[in-house]
């Protein structure tokens, strides 16, 4: 048998989306998957099916070669059968019981004073959960999930209950932590960075399906779809259509505007442009022709929003294109408001996705 | 002043609590947390005797547990006694008739706590019972507390179903409310001034002390979140 958890199943909650989803973790590895997608995707519903909250209406899971559901057969194993470690969004520590006694609740073995001194909670062992801070908690979470020894963690977006500082310093911090334990973890969150941040693999999950699944860079950079290109966070999607194919480019137009990109998207002639607005660069002086490898357009500037030392520039070529620049270097080019540039995309950036 | 009368109140609101505590725990944790879409009717049976009048219950009871009755023959068999007119007779009367006394201050008390705290618990590898004695029992004192000093309560100052099951037995089934009716009955005011004085003292004193300790109790577990 192989040695994977293995996800597939359907479940319809009443008034709902079906949630549909299926996937691989290897356990050996010790991986952290990353399951992305907008609020109210179903994930939650998924890490819930896996742990054995809630059953599935049909389908099955497997991890390694123990069977947890199989709806065909009649299997379903309860939640402390499993030994996974789930960790809810808001941590769901026992209010009645000290640091020390939340982290020994469902301990196997002797694990726990280990476990106190390896998050840092020693100190707070004989404090009840109301005198911690939301790092604090979660630690205590993660430690009590540990200790019970589990084969697999789930982690339901354990940094979205934290202030937006603390937020940054516990994703080293849980990284570091899950590095250092070796079980293989599945991380809910709808957060870009939270993903590339923790994330080895990723999971896209759209209205309860999962859409794309795979190394982290290779679905960001490369979404299959244009629902997944607006998951991921690419800020310009607009319906194109095939000009003309020839030695792996594709000329593209939308809006009478024309681009050359990478061609991937096989056969089809009405597709979608990707581009991420980091890759578009901005040049003042309105020269230059367009080479094969890179699409100058002549465009006019919508609006300049600032984002802390960047600044996000909304560009009218045609069509609606945003671009990434530091503040900086948007102030040294004087980027306002009308003025007319030249918006700079390599082909290679450029990502086509089939349409319909 | 009828001392063996408040004794035996107080003895038959004591078991009355203990059995309704052991019944009444399971029976709101079913009412709570099971899935049965048909749960609503036995929440109707539990809060029935909150509106029937205490004779129309006990009159039932009686039947049930009288001596040509499946239950009265077994017991009978059991313990070659009746239960009518007894106090056993009595005590299964009371813990009837107290029975919503309990089983909502508890299934209130287990409906308010946080479903994530258990299903914590189970995925740490807590089985079901071990749950409710570590996680749901503990957060849930204060409404156990509840349920059980009104039941207490309820059951001290029963007057109808008793005289239905039990009858005016003195030691036996003749409980403090009885005698005061007996009192005026028989024209003796003072004897039923003082034994009325003493269970206004008592049931003040219970329902005093019950909301005292609400309060300490939740200081010391306020509820999660707080």
């Amino acid at each position: 048998m192989d040695n994977d958890l293995a996800v597939d199943v359907r479940k319809r909650h009443p008034g709902g989306p079906e949630i549909a989803a299926a996937l691989r973790l290897p356990l050996d590895k010790h991986a952290l998957m990353v399951l992305f997608g907008p609020s109210g995707a179903g994930k939650t519903t998924v890490l819930r099916l896996i742990a054995g909250l809630d059953t599935p209406d049909a389908g099955s899971i497997q991890c390694g070669d123990e069977v947890w559901y199989d709806g065909a057969r009649g299997i379903r194993l309860a939640p402390q059968e499993r030994r996974v470690g789930y960790l809810s969004q808001d941590y769901a520590i026992f209010p009645h019981l000290t640091v020390r006694a939340n982290v020994a609740y469902g301990a196997r073995g002797w694990a726990v004073q280990g476990l106190l001194a390896r998050f840092e909670l020693s100190e707070l062992a004989d404090r009840y959960p109301r005198q911690l801070s939301g790092g604090q908690q979660q630690r205590v979470a993660l430690a009590r999930a540990l200790a019970a020894q589990p084969r697999l963690l789930l982690l339901d977006e354990p940094l979205s209950a934290l202030d937006a500082p603390t937020r940054l310093r516990m994703r080293g911090d849980l990284r570091q932590l899950l590095a250092g334990v070796q079980i293989p973890a599945i991380l809910v969150t709808h957060d870009r960075n939270e993903a590339l941040a923790l994330g080895d693999s990723i999971a896209i999950m759209i209205d309860g399906k999962l859409r794309q699944a795979g190394a982290v860079d290779s679905v960001f950079d490369s979404p299959a779809d244009a629902d997944v290109a607006e998951a991921v966070g690419i800020e310009t999607i607009c319906p194109a259509r095939v000009v003309s194919r020839s030695a792996g480019l594709v000329t593209v137009e939308i809006a009478g505007v024309r681009l050359v990109a990478v061609d991937i998207a096989g056969e089809s002639a009405d597709v979608f442009a990707c581009i991420r607005a980091e890759s578009v660069t901005i040049e003042r002086n309105a020269s230059g022709n367009a080479t094969s490898a890179r699409n100058r357009l002549a465009a006019r500037i919508v609006s300049v929003i600032p984002e802390g030392p960047l600044a996000r520039v909304t560009l009218d070529c045609g069509f609606r294109l945003t671009a990434i620049v530091t503040r900086q270097s948007g102030e040294e080019m004087g980027l306002r408001e009308g003025e007319q540039v030249t918006a700079v995309v390599k082909a290679t950036s450029i990502r086509i996705v089939p349409r319909g | 002043m009828e001392w063996q009368a408040l004794w035996l109140s107080l003895r038959l609101s004591f078991w009355t609590t203990l059995i309704l505590l052991a019944i009444g725990l399971p029976a709101a944790y079913w009412l709570t947390f099971s899935p049965r879409r048909w749960k609503f009717l036995v929440e109707a049976v539990v809060a029935l005797p909150l509106v029937l009048p205490p004779t129309v219950l006990g009159f039932y009871i009686l039947l049930a547990i009288g001596p040509h009755s499946p239950a009265g023959r077994l017991y009978a068999a059991l313990t070659g006694g009746m239960l009518p007119f007894s106090f056993q007779g009595l005590l299964v009367a009371s813990v009837l008739y107290s029975l919503p006394f309990a089983v909502q201050p508890f299934t209130s008390g287990f409906a308010a706590m946080d479903r994530k705290l258990i299903e914590a618990s189970w995925c740490l590898g807590v089985s079901r019972g071990a749950t409710f004695f570590r996680v749901i029992v503990p957060l849930s004192i204060p409404s156990i507390v509840t349920g059980m000093i009104l039941s207490f309560a309820h059951t001290l100052g029963e007057f109808g179903v008793v005289l239905m099951v039990g009858g005016n037995l003195a030691g036996i089934t003749r409980t403090v409310s009885i005698s005061i009716f007996d009192d005026v009955q028989s024209l003796d005011y003072a004897a039923a001034m003082h034994t009325s004085l003493l269970l206004l003292g008592i049931s003040f004193l219970v329902l005093a002390a019950t909301y005292g300790l609400r309060r300490r109790v939740r200081a010391v577990w306020p509820p999660y979140g707080q």
